[in-house]
């Protein structure tokens, strides 16, 4: 599939099919995904634990589930748990983007030597970053981009994945995970059992309310060209709307195929 | 069941209107025609229960001290169980008594009370 087009398919799947499981390789692909996503200090805070539904006792998923997030969980054969390892800069100490100097990613063109890391940037500037109350969301961002990538090998792979919250509460006994991993998403991946369109692309805000140029309030301009070019190669495509008989007919069959109610 | 205890007609109650107007917006048609067996479900959860629909949403919800609104976890773990309960004392198979809970399940979820059975799977059924 083309890059753009699985941009364009990626959808929160919420009704997987149960009893078609994944094959390893293709969660392989998903992982090195995400460990090839850019990272910001070459820190790689994500952390992720794959889980077959399956062998999860029945006690063991009811904890994982919260009042607006069970169904999913019930029905998706492959759960990862994403978490932000909130150790690892302390951990590595600034070793990581010395990694980078070596290769000459970090150059000293730019300023970069094992002193300048070892002298300034981890003692006086990582480091303290741990200490900042900002830190979780900066590892967290982090870890989001690599779920991001991991999603589109996912499609690209021809699953149906979602991103979704299992329960906190539990989630550090059940897998058994260090306390100072933050919890971060479960990201489902399986087979869809709704239509792989599901619906269509979701709602988004207009693209100038997202989008500015130059400064604040001045809107990012829209060119109907490079939409109408990106139709074309299907990255946008039709989008969801209300009422659309078809998704509500699909929606009432998965229903009473799953035993949900309407 | 408390032998004294008796309902209105059940489309007399306002949280039964809600429920109602809700599929009716989400889904279009005629809820009651649609489904016949949606009204006498509730109905017969609510006389085993003993309880009005009117009350068990009101049981369902709760005012912060801020006077904002909120669900009251413990009035839908209440609820939750009871409907599990009916389900399970259901006739039919998996799918079947499913559906009675599930027509429980979507009066609340309409009155905004959230609540989710687990899925039916392929060997459930």
């Amino acid at each position: 599939m083309e890059f753009k087009e699985v941009i364009g398919r990626r959808r929160s799947i919420r009704f997987f099919d149960p009893d078609r499981p994944v094959e390893r390789e293709k969660i392989q692909v998903m992982l090195e995904a995400a460990r090839l996503s850019s990272c910001a200090v070459n820190a790689h805070w994500l952390k992720a634990i794959v889980v077959q539904r399956d062998y999860l006792s029945d006690e063991m998923l009811e904890k994982l589930k919260t009042p607006v997030f069970n169904i999913q969980l019930d029905l998706a054969p492959v759960h990862i748990y994403l978490f932000a390892d909130m150790s690892v800069v302390n951990k590595n100490e600034g070793a990581r983007l010395k990694e980078l100097v070596d290769v000459n990613a970090l150059p000293p063109t730019h300023g970069w030597s094992h002193q300048f890391v070892d002298e300034l940037v981890y003692p006086q500037i990582l480091k303290p970053l741990t200490e900042n109350p900002a830190y979780a969301a900066v590892a967290a961002a982090d870890a989001g981009l690599a779920a991001g990538q991991m999603l589109l090998a996912g499609v690209d792979e021809g699953l149906g994945v979602g991103l979704n919250t299992p329960n906190p509460e539990h989630i550090h006994e059940v897998l058994g995970v260090p306390e100072e991993w933050m919890m971060i998403w479960v990201l489902l991946a399986g087979y869809p059992a709704e239509s792989w369109d599901a619906g269509g692309q979701r709602p988004r805000p207009p693209f100038e309310e997202q989008f500015f140029e130059g400064e604040y309030g001045v809107p990012f301009e829209r060119s109907e060209k490079v939409v109408d070019s990106l139709k074309k190669d299907k990255m946008i495509q039709k989008e969801a709307v209300p009422d659309d008989p078809e998704r509500k007919a699909e929606i009432r069959a998965l229903a009473e195929r799953f035993g949900l109610p309407l | 069941m408390s032998s004294s205890f008796s309902l209105k007609i059940i489309t007399e109650y306002e949280t039964v209107n809600t429920w109602l107007a809700g599929l009716e917006k989400h889904w279009g048609g005629d809820p009651i025609n649609d489904d016949p067996s949606r009204l006498p479900t509730l109905e017969e959860f609510c006389v085993t229960n003993a309880v009005d629909p009117d009350t068990i949403i009101k049981e369902c919800k709760r005012t912060n001290k801020a006077g904002d609104p909120r669900i009251s976890v413990k009035g839908r773990k209440k609820y939750s169980d009871l409907i599990d309960l009916f389900q399970g004392n259901s006739e039919g198979t998996k799918i079947e008594k499913a559906k009675r809970g599930n027509i429980v399940r979507s009066f609340l979820i309409h009155n905004a009370i959230l609540l989710s059975p687990g899925a039916v799977k392929g060997d459930e059924k």
